[in-house]
Formats: C-alpha cells, structure tokens, sequence
C-alpha cells in the first residue's frame, strides 16, 4: 500500500466516523417564516427598541431524556428580530433601532421611549401519545419601557403559544419551525392588540395623548 | 376463456374489495339564501382554531375552497392565509371574532374597514371540526421475509361551517357534517393500505352544501 493509498484511507476512515458523530447530535432549527405587517393605525409614538443579545440570538436546548429521543436546539433569535422590527414599525409611527444597549442617565435624543424585549421562557411539547408530528411551543416575554433617558417606566409579561397546525409535514424540524412561527404570530398578535391595555403603561400613554383602553377581565 | 378476457373482471372484483367504506350524512339550515349573485363580491373561508383540544385542519379548509371555486366560476374564494396576512392580527386564534356582532367592533377600526372593503368579502364561512382516529385493532409482523398480518382502524369526521353574512353582520346559515369510515391494511409480503377517505368526504358534502347556497343567487 503506498502512503498515497494509506492517506486516502484515513481520510474516509475520518469523515465516515465525522459523519456517524453528526448523526448523534441534538437535531438544530433555525426558525424561518414570514411575517405580515399589523393592520392597525399606528400610535403617535418614536419608539426606540434595543433587542439585546440573550433576545437576537435566542436558541433554547432541550436534551433528550432518552435514547429514542433526540435533543433539540432552536434558534429563534434571527426569526424573533425579523417579527418584533416589521410589527413595532406598523404599530409606531416611527421606529429608532438602537446601535448601543440603553442606560440610566444616557439620553438618546429624538424618541418617545425606549422598548427591551427579552423572552424569558420558552417551553415546548410532543404530543407522545399520537405518531403524528404536532409541536406546541409556549413562550414568555417580558417587556422593560425606558424613558429617553434610561429611566424604567414600565415592566410587565405577556406569553404566547403556537401548535404546528397539521400533523402531515414531512420532518420533525418543519413541525417545530411552524409551531415557532405560530407562536411568534400570536405574540404579535398579543402585543399588538393589548399595548394600549396594559395596567403598567395606561399613565404614560395618557401623558402621549394616546387613548388607552382597560383591561379584558 | 382465457386469462386475458378475465382480466378487466378480475380487475374490478379487486378494485370493489379494495376500496374502504365512508359513511356520510350532511344537516343544512339556511335562515336567508342570498337574493343575487355575489358579482364582483368574494367569500373567505376560515378555520375556527379556539379550542384547546382540537383545530380545524388548514387541509380542510382549503379543500373546501377549492371545491367552490372548481365547480362555480363566478364565486371568488379568498385564500385562508392571504386573508390572515392582509388583516393580521385581528383573525388569529386569540383574536378572532366569534360572533357575526364583534365585526361591528372590528370595522370600526379605519384600516381594517378599508381592507375589508377592499377585499369585497361578502360571506365570511366558518369552518369547526376535525377529524380524529377513533380506534384500531389487529396486529402485523414483519421481518427480512416481509409482512404478514391484517391491520384495522376508524376515522371520524365532524365539521360545522357558519356563513356569516358580512353587509348585515348576521349569521345566514349553518351545514354540519360528518362522516366514519374504516381503513384496513392486509400483509401478505406486502402491506397493502386501504384508506377510507373520510376528511374527503366530509369536504365534498360541505362544499356541496356550500356551493348550493353560494351560487343560489344566480
């Protein structure tokens, strides 16, 4: 066998064995979909909005708990950012992203306010039961408004939840990407439809001349 | 006689055994058919998905869909999904009115009375229901020989669709339907499934209904 021959060989021997390692990995979704813009009149509102990196790169890891099982990493992070940008900017009238993380007594001039997004739960299950590929995803925003000068003005939580909509997809990660997307459209749909409900923001929005509504008991 | 002549014989003895039962029964109940033709008006059909422990199948309601506008060419069929990205978010599973009244309340709000004029829509149809495996029984074995074995299991169908007359904000009428059917899978070598088409089923006898009360105008 010439060394040509023993290096070719070896070379195989490695991507056969990479190949086998892949295979034994948590499987991976980065969640992709395409988001309308809110059909709503937008508020009188410059709404400076700071994703920071534990929202715009959100993934969350769930280790599988037995052999037949497989662990999963889904990336919602990229799809997360593309949601919150084309929502707030049909809600607002207009929408300043910031390049710098916003802080107490640093003012950033021109905006009404500034919004922080932070999703601070993300739960999902399998419908064990049944053969058919239905996901559900349950998440959990919380929410921090901060006057132009970094000061809190508000905080509060709000959850959404999606369901893969039909148990007929062909593979486990196009199931768990429709259920993200649902459950990205219903916090979309949550915010957009509650923000002028919210206990904790009914005192500033008077203070913009916004027209606020109570609360659904 | 030879084999050949037998053939198309044989062919249909096997494709009569072959073929799984459905068993289907539809309940209409109309309180105001439409006077006209829809004319430029259009019809959106929508999947009710509120419920905890059931959704109606976005498959469904587009195979009702389809069955209108193949077999009526003058009624416009507004996709579900274009419809629920032109008026996000006011249709999503929190979101959606459940009564013909809450449209009042919806079009008061500028831009959604101008998308929906825009879009003409005139009958807003809402589908509920889902079809759900009932039970199954047998066994099968297979190995490196093939399978051998006998396989069978049910299916139910149950869909309401609501026509909510969009001008009057009024229900205008209410199709149920539902539909059972047995699916079995003999094994010898080879699996061989023989699926009752119930969804099937169920979307052409509300479609049917659907259609009949759509096109009665014209």
């Amino acid at each position: 066998m010439t060394s040509a021959d023993r290096v070719a060989r070896l070379l195989l021997s490695a991507v056969l064995l990479l190949g086998l390692l892949a295979g034994c990995g948590p499987a991976h979704v980065v969640v992709e979909g395409k988001f309308p813009a809110p059909l709503i009149e937008p508020l009188p509102i410059t709404l400076g909005v700071w994703y920071g990196d534990d929202f715009a790169k959100h993934e969350f890891f769930d280790e599988s708990k037995s052999r037949q099982e497989s662990s999963w990493i889904v990336s919602t992070g990229v799809a997360q950012v593309q949601m919150w940008n084309t929502l707030l900017a049909g809600m607002f009238t207009k929408v300043v992203h910031l390049t710098r993380q916003p802080s107490e007594g640093e003012s950033v001039a021109n905006v009404d306010a500034i919004l922080v997004p932070h999703v601070e739960e993300l739960q999902y299950a399998i419908p064990r039961q049944t053969n058919i590929k239905v996901y559900e995803i349950w998440m959990r925003y919380r929410f921090e408004l901060l006057s132009a000068d970094g000061v809190p003005i508000a905080e509060w939580t709000m959850t959404s939840y999606g369901k893969t909509p039909t148990g007929f997809l062909q593979s486990d990660q196009e199931a768990v990407n429709l259920a993200a997307v649902m459950a990205l459209r219903d916090a979309g749909a949550n915010f957009a439809t509650n923000f002028t409900r919210v206990p904790a923001l009914q005192g500033w929005l008077r203070e913009q001349g916004v027209p606020t509504e109570a609360a659904a008991p | 006689m030879s084999f050949s002549s037998l053939r198309p014989v044989l062919c249909c003895v096997v494709l009569s055994l072959v073929s799984a039962c459905v068993t289907s029964t539809v309940d209409e109940m109309v309180l105001k058919k439409p006077v006209t033709g829809l004319g430029e008006d259009s019809v959106v059909i929508l999947g009710r998905r509120h419920a905890s422990d059931y959704e109606t199948e976005p498959d469904f309601v587009s195979c009702v869909g389809d069955y209108i506008a193949s077999r009526d060419n003058a009624i416009t069929v507004i996709s579900e999904l274009e419809f629920l990205n032109a008026v996000y978010p006011w249709f999503e599973p929190r979101t959606a009115p459940l009564h013909p009244v809450d449209i009042e309340r919806l079009l008061q709000q500028k831009p959604v009375a101008d998308k929906m004029a825009a879009l003409k829509v005139e009958y807003m149809i809402w589908l509920d229901g889902s079809t759900e495996r009932t039970g199954g029984s047998g066994s099968m074995a297979c190995s490196l020989g093939g399978c051998f074995g006998f396989g069978t299991w049910s299916h139910d169908a149950n869909y309401e669709a609501t026509i909510w007359d969009f001008t009057d904000k009024t229900s205008v009428g209410r199709v149920n339907t539902s539909a059972t059917g047995q699916s079995y899978m003999p094994a010898v070598i080879v699996p061989i499934p023989i699926i009752a088409p119930v969804q099937g089923t169920a979307c052409d006898g509300i479609g049917q209904q659907l259609l009949e009360f759509l096109s009665s105008g014209h």
